[in-house]
C-alpha cells in the first residue's frame, strides 16, 4: 500500500476505488482494519474541565470534526477513543481508568490542554494527577484551552499514526499495541472507593 | 428592605447573643458565641431565612481560631431575599467542634462536609460526616488550613513563607 497517507478526509471517488481494491483482494485484512479504525474514531465524552467547551465547539457546524469520521458518544463500551478534556482530579482518575478499561480495544487516548500535560494552572495542587500516569496517552494537545482546530489536528495526527504504524491491526494480532509499553498506575487510583 | 433594615431586624431577633455585627453592601455579618449558635440559627429560620447559600470557614493562625460562616438568605420572603446574612462562630483552632446546623437548614449538609474535610471542623449531630470531594488520605491533612504549604512557583521561591 504505497499511497497510505493520501486519504485523510472523506472523498467519494477515493473511497470507491479503495472499496474496489479491497473487493478485488489487493489489500490485506490488516490494512482494512487500520483503514476502518481511522474512519471510526468515536471519542467518549469524558468532560473533566473547561476544555469541554472547546471540545463541543470542535464538533459544532463551524469546525465540523465529524468529517474525520469521529463523533462523541456517551457510553464507553461503544467507543474507542478518550479525549481527556482538562484537569484530572484524584477521584476523577478512578473514573478515567475505569472508563479506559471498559472500552474495547484497539483504543486510544488524547490528552487535551495544559492541565492534562503537566498540571497547567493547578501544577502545585494537592488534588490532581497527571493523566499519563494513569492511562497511555497517544497525542498531547498544548494550549489553555486548545482551539477547536488543534483538537481536529490531533484527531488527524492520531489517524496518521494508526495508519502508518498499523497500530490497530497489530493490536488485534498481538494482543497489545506494538509501539509502546502498557501503563499501569503506580498507586491504586480507586483506593478511596468502597462500594 | 435595605441591609440597614436587615441589620436592625437581626439585632432585634438575636438580642443578647451577638458579639459583633458588620455591614457591607448587601451583606450583614453577625458573630455569635459558640453555645448560642443553634438558638441563633433557629431564630433566624423562624424570621424567614429559609436556606443556606454556603458554609465556609476562615483560618486565623495568629489568633488561633477558625471562623465558620453560614451565609443564609430567603427564597420565599422577597424582602429578605435581597440581603445575605452571614452567621459566624469562632472555634478554637486546636479542637474545632461545633453543633451541626443540618437539623435547622437541610441544605447545609454537603457544605458542612466540605468544611469538615478542608478545615477539620467536626460537626456534632451531622447525619453523614464523611469527606466529600477529597480522598480520605488528603482530607486528614486539612488542606485549606494556612499551615498546609504547597510547592510554589519558581519566581516566588525564596520568599519566606512562615506563620508566627
Amino acid at each position: 500500500m504505497s499511497n497510505v497517507d493520501r486519504v485523510y478526509v472523506g472523498n467519494l471517488n477515493v473511497a470507491a476505488r479503495r472499496a474496489r481494491e479491497i473487493l478485488l483482494g489487493k489489500l490485506k485484512l490488516g490494512d482494512v482494519v487500520d483503514w476502518a479504525t481511522t474512519f471510526s474514531l468515536w471519542p467518549v465524552h469524558l468532560m473533566t474541565s473547561c476544555c469541554g467547551a472547546e471540545f463541543a465547539a470542535t464538533w459544532s457546524p463551524r469546525f465540523d470534526a465529524e468529517q474525520y469520521g469521529a463523533l462523541p458518544w456517551v457510553g464507553p463500551r461503544q467507543t474507542n477513543l478518550i479525549i481527556i478534556e482538562g484537569t484530572v482530579t484524584r477521584k476523577m482518575a478512578c473514573a478515567l481508568r475505569i472508563t479506559y478499561e471498559q472500552m474495547p480495544y484497539p483504543k486510544f487516548v488524547i490528552a487535551m490542554g495544559a492541565c492534562a500535560l503537566d498540571g497547567g494552572l493547578f501544577y502545585n495542587s494537592y488534588n490532581i494527577v497527571r493523566p499519563w500516569e494513569v492511562v497511555p496517552v497517544d497525542v498531547f494537545i498544548p494550549g489553555c484551552p486548545p482551539p477547536p482546530e488543534a483538537v481536529a489536528r490531533a484527531i488527524v495526527e492520531l489517524r496518521r499514526k494508526i495508519r502508518e504504524k498499523k497500530v490497530a491491526s497489530k493490536w488485534l494480532i498481538e494482543g497489545w499495541r506494538p509501539d509502546r509499553e502498557p501503563v499501569k498506575p503506580k498507586e491504586d487510583v480507586c483506593s478511596w472507593w468502597r462500594p | 428592605m435595605k441591609a440597614e433594615d436587615v441589620k436592625t431586624l437581626v439585632e432585634r431577633i438575636l438580642e443578647g447573643m451577638i458579639r459583633g455585627v458588620e455591614i457591607r453592601k448587601g451583606y450583614v455579618e453577625v458573630v455569635v458565641d459558640l453555645e448560642n449558635v443553634v438558638e441563633a440559627a433557629r431564630r433566624l429560620k423562624e424570621a424567614g431565612f429559609d436556606h443556606v447559600k454556603s458554609v465556609t470557614a476562615v483560618d486565623y493562625p495568629k489568633e488561633s481560631k477558625i471562623r465558620v460562616t453560614y451565609h443564609v438568605s430567603s427564597y420565599l420572603n422577597e424582602e429578605l431575599a435581597r440581603v445575605i446574612v452571614g452567621l459566624s462562630v469562632d472555634l478554637p483552632r486546636d479542637n474545632p467542634v461545633m453543633e451541626s446546623l443540618t437539623g435547622i437548614w437541610r441544605s447545609a449538609e454537603f457544605q458542612e462536609r466540605e468544611v469538615y474535610e478542608f478545615f477539620g471542623v467536626t460537626f456534632r449531630g451531622h447525619p453523614d460526616l464523611r469527606p466529600l470531594l477529597l480522598i480520605p488520605e488528603l482530607a486528614e491533612k486539612r488542606v485549606l488550613r494556612k499551615d498546609f504549604v504547597v510547592r510554589e512557583e519558581s519566581i516566588y521561591e525564596g520568599v519566606p513563607h512562615r506563620y508566627e
